[in-house]
């Protein structure tokens, strides 16, 4: 009974004091479950009205401890009803703002900032636009970068092939992440290879981005590789997104990102994933370091793992991703007229995508119909003229067998011969790679 | 608010624990399940204090479990309406910040921080004052007005406020 005691509100029958408890108690606890929702909202009415009953009995009686406390708390209920509020967002299902409750299927989940926030469409745009003036005045655009394949590479330790069972006696200590690159997590039965180069890569990106994580793997993965990858949280404080978060199944969005799209590059080597945001993204050449992961993508060669060799930290493809970063953000900010919110970073992005093979004509020989339309549709991206009739122009013949007539053709004209993976190269280093490197053999069966 | 009150429970309990220790049993048994627990009515359990009175046993059919009726006080903690929290900011972050009280998690939206405010970036974000006498960041203690309450199974949520006089950080961290 010190309930009654220790009050100060306490002054006249302790059973009262009770009794005004219960109700109180009643009358603020919702009941969860959602179907009962409708039930404790008339519960709610019902209690009140006997409240104020109860309140104009009182009154008339004289002032009761229990009337004063009626009145007051009826008088706040009252003054939030009175200023109209938007309900800019939710959290744990009450408005953020005036603290009213609401039904929580409105508005877009924010579980990767703190459990059970959600904001409404405009209060997305009103941060979008605050964060966005100031970022720009710190010359900070957006980066979303994708982990498995682009920043790193996992595989479950039981997937280790015999060939990268050495690995299990090279792993770094967990002690201090920041110095090593191979890690075995022991509770998740998995072991890590961070990309090379990657350490430096998010060091000068922090620079010029503000970075976010976002990962189809499910959110304790997605921690923990932020631990690794960031062990001081200076970059991802709160910005890891996971496949929990997302609100469509298998697709990403960056509706749930807190920056305007006009603002945003995306690196990630999953094309398909990003199908809306197509031209904020930069597509990154698969990292596998581990022979299940190769065999995942159907790559039956040796893992970098089996051969013991590894990424080249300097010329590796991170590496000429931050320097084509590097160029997309100083073409956004320096070199571009006009105001800084009307710029757009998708255009100076295919505008660097379509300086790489600038002045390469292009056609095709002997490709596999159903990867030509790609093929194609890359090399136009990258600024090159695809034609479909051998014309004195062309500059570079496309085939994968060197016997085809055009490809003699190319021979005979000392024009360019090149395999299709010229193409994809140039699009994952954005650059135009040496022709030599990609030579087209003769088939050994002549037709 | 802290409140001392009286709750029962319905505690089932195991024929091996039958036996001189038998209400010690119980006890434990009733401390590990209700400490740390929330439920809607009475908000969170912090400590049982006492035990009240324990009724007579009822054998369950077929298993053997013996079912007690439980009365005991302990101190619960609720979060009113309007009720002024001191609180440990968690995270900061443009949206607002969040803090706990205890098992309470508050979240301080930026329409309900002072106008005067400003968010900062950077690797400690923080809400800061034009002047920066003022600053609110991870681990700052903040007094607040709870404006909004809901209490789960297993948690407790609120909604603050620190834009009214006497509220904000009565202790930060950075100057200690």
């Amino acid at each position: 009974m010190s309930v009654v005691t220790d009050s100060p509100a306490h002054s006249s029958g302790s059973d009262d004091f009770i009794s005004y408890l219960n109700d109180a108690l009643d009358a603020s606890s919702p009941d969860s479950s959602a179907d009962e929702e409708a039930e404790t909202q008339d519960e709610f009415e019902d209690v009140r009205n006997k409240r104020r009953k109860l309140e104009s009995t009182e009154e008339t009686e004289g002032s009761t401890s229990e009337g004063i406390m009626e009145h007051k708390l009826v008088v706040a209920e009252s003054s939030v009803k009175v200023d109209v509020c938007t309900h800019p967002g939710s959290f744990g299902e009450m408005c953020i703002r005036c603290g009213q409750k609401l039904d929580g299927e409105s508005g877009v989940t924010f579980g990767y900032i703190h459990k059970g926030l959600r904001l409404h469409d405009e209060e997305i745009s009103r941060l979008r636009n605050t964060d966005m003036k100031k970022y720009l005045f710190s010359k900070k655009l957006y980066l979303v970068l994708d982990l498995d394949h682009t920043l790193l590479n996992t595989t479950i330790l039981g997937h280790l092939s015999s060939e990268e069972l050495h690995l299990l006696n090279e792993t770094d200590s967990l002690e201090d992440v920041s110095k090593g690159s191979l890690f075995k997590l022991e509770h998740m039965h998995m072991m890590t290879k961070l990309r090379p180069f990657v350490r430096t890569f998010l060091k000068e990106a922090s620079e010029m981005f503000e970075m976010y994580i976002y990962t189809m793997g499910d959110r304790p993965y997605a921690l923990e590789m932020a631990k690794l990858l960031d062990p001081q949280g200076e970059y991802f404080n709160s910005k890891v997104i996971s496949r929990d978060d997302g609100t469509q199944r298998h697709q990403k969005g960056l509706d749930i990102v807190l920056g305007q799209e006009s603002a945003v590059l995306i690196l990630d080597d999953t094309e398909h994933a990003w199908m809306k945001h197509k031209n904020n993204l930069i597509l990154m050449e698969r990292y596998h370091f581990f022979a299940s992961s190769c065999r995942q993508f159907g790559f039956n060669c040796k893992s970098l793992a089996e051969t013991k060799s590894d990424e080249n930290e300097t010329d590796g493809a991170l590496a000429k991703i931050l320097e084509m970063l590097k160029e997309v953000h100083c073409t956004f900010f320096d070199k571009l007229q006009g105001d800084l919110v009307d710029r757009d970073v998708r255009q100076v992005l295919s505008s660097v995508r379509g300086k790489i093979l600038s002045g390469c004509v292009i056609i095709f020989s002997r490709i596999n119909h159903g990867a030509l339309p790609t093929l194609k549709r890359i090399a136009e991206q990258m600024g090159a003229t695809c034609l479909m009739e051998l014309d004195p122009t062309v500059t570079h013949v496309v085939a994968t067998d060197a016997g085809t007539e055009k490809s003699r053709w190319a021979v005979k004209e000392k024009k360019f011969l090149v395999h299709p993976r010229w193409i994809e190269a140039a699009n994952y280093f954005w650059q135009k790679q040496p022709e030599e490197n990609f030579v087209v053999k003769k088939t050994t069966n002549p037709l | 608010m802290f409140f001392h009150i009286v709750l029962e429970r319905n505690m089932q309990l195991h024929p091996r624990y039958f036996g001189r220790n038998l209400r010690d049993n119980l006890v434990s048994k009733l401390m590990k399940d209700v400490e740390g627990t929330c439920s809607g009515r009475h908000g969170f359990v912090v400590a049982v204090t006492g035990i009240e009175n324990i009724g007579k046993g009822i054998i369950r059919d077929g298993t053997g479990f013996v079912t007690f009726p439980v009365k005991y006080q302990c101190v619960v903690f609720r979060p009113f309406k309007g009720e002024i929290l001191e609180a440990v900011v968690t995270m900061v972050n443009k949206m607002g910040f969040f803090a706990e009280a205890g098992p309470v998690q508050i979240f301080v939206s930026n329409h309900l921080i002072p106008d005067d405010m400003e968010f900062q970036t950077g690797d400690m974000p923080n809400y800061t004052t034009s002047d920066g006498s003022v600053k609110i960041q991870k681990d700052s203690e903040v007094r607040l007005k709870i404006i909004g309450t809901r209490v789960d199974a297993t948690e407790i949520f609120c909604i603050g406020t620190i834009k009214d006089d006497f509220l904000g950080v009565i202790n930060d961290p950075a100057t200690v």
